[in-house]
């Protein structure tokens, strides 16, 4: 059983009996000391007997699971995100606990979390690659996320954009996105806007986002925001796709490469997702690509796709990387 | 003469049915005629379709001359989402 830092305090502001015991070494014992607990140590050979229920706490709550698993300990708790966690929320009343299995990475951490937590990101398509990806950013606990898109959830769209059921159909999809996501996490704020990106509203949607994310289904949209974000100066994280294929970059980063210069021309005869056909595990492939870099984009973290062109082929799962 | 490999992404891949081509070369080719032989090998599949060029995993905006040993791939803007 695990608990979580908010639910000890309860314990310790209600007066329940509790024992505390820090199975931690003793050099992350010195370096982070518990603050308003009393704890015992102990190791996993001597775990001690006690009256009442244990809480059992490591630096970062994932050895003290294994041994209450591994034990097979009644009435006993292991403190989610550990010490980590703990200190977070004594220090700033901040329950992080939930993100502990991301920043118990070392590239992560409590402070990515944070920036995570005020990150402002507008997504601009809510179709198979926007599905995943508001999923996994508000999963991983993006504070704002602007969701962008006037169409109304299709039958034909069920197969690859999980966040919509068959009663769905009709109606608008950043409503019924807002909802789901809202189930995923009630704290992050999703705002919404029920029409398409154009020349008429697309500095005000999506000017104010940190980070742009391109989800749409057609290269006039993408190269708006292209434009957006190459002269605002918000970096645009782009994914398309074409049948078994995908294609990732991450542009307009300090001046890397935008849009514009992987593709310059008007664009082409193409096809939609519509026109060429698509498996469901593409966009979803794809969509958590993108959304992988706009979470190292946020938190600060090498290398990633910024000035590349990351190609994904799903029938012979290899990749390219092409140096724009 | 020399010897490149052409890698086919999305539609080229679509239009040659081919994941890779290896073309046997004179001396000076460059990147832009290269692109004109895929072209006629796709009979008119790749018709209005906008390629960009990259020579052994890096972007390249202009025609170059290619060397014994390039690969190739040539990338159209996708467009589903």
């Amino acid at each position: 059983m695990i608990i979580t830092p908010h639910e000890l305090q309860l314990w310790i502001d209600e007066g329940k009996p509790f024992t505390v015991v820090d199975f931690r070494p003793k050099v992350q014992r010195r370096e982070s000391p518990l603050s308003g607990l009393n704890a015992v140590i102990a190791d996993a050979d001597t775990i001690p007997k006690c009256d009442g229920a244990m809480v059992l706490v490591c630096q970062f709550g994932i050895v003290t699971e294994e041994i209450i698993v591994e034990k097979d300990l009644d009435d006993t708790f292991s403190l989610l995100g550990g010490i980590q966690a703990w200190e977070a929320f004594q220090n700033e009343k901040q329950d992080m606990s939930r993100w502990s299995r991301q920043t118990v990475l070392s590239e992560i951490g409590l402070e990515g979390q944070k920036r995570l937590l005020n990150a402002k990101v507008a997504l601009v398509g809510m179709g198979g690659l926007g599905c995943p990806i508001a999923q996994s950013l508000i999963a991983a606990g993006i504070g704002t996320l602007k969701i962008i898109d006037g169409d109304k959830v299709e039958l034909s769209n069920l197969h690859r954009q999980p966040l919509y059921n068959i009663e769905d159909v009709g109606r608008l999809k950043v409503l019924v996105a807002k909802e789901k996501l809202k189930q995923l996490n009630e704290d992050a704020v999703v705002e919404l806007t029920e029409e398409y990106l154009n020349d008429d509203n697309g500095l005000n949607v999506v000017g104010d986002a940190d980070i742009i994310i391109d989800a749409t289904d057609n290269i006039q949209a993408r190269q708006l925001i292209d434009q957006i974000s190459k002269e605002f100066g918000i970096p645009m994280v782009y994914g398309g796709l074409y049948r078994y294929e995908g294609q990732v970059a991450v542009l307009n980063v300090n001046g890397s490469p935008g849009y514009s210069d992987l593709f310059p021309e008007p664009p082409s005869v193409n096809d939609t997702c519509a026109d060429a056909g698509v498996l469901g595990m593409l966009p979803g492939i794809i969509g958590h690509i993108q959304a992988l870099e706009t979470v190292k984009l946020i938190v600060g973290i090498e290398p990633n796709l910024v000035g590349k062109l990351l190609v994904y082929d799903g029938m012979k799962h290899s990749m390219e990387t092409i140096e724009l | 003469m020399i010897t490149v490999k052409v890698k086919c992404f999305s539609q080229v891949k679509y239009a040659l049915n081919k994941d890779e081509v290896i073309f046997e070369l004179d001396h000076g080719t460059t990147t832009d005629s290269l692109e004109s032989m895929i072209r006629d090998n796709a009979k008119g599949k790749l018709d209005g379709v906008r390629l960009r060029v990259a020579v052994n995993r890096k972007y390249i905006p202009e025609k170059i001359e290619l060397k014994d040993g390039d690969e190739i791939a040539f990338i159209p803007p996708v467009q589903g989402g």
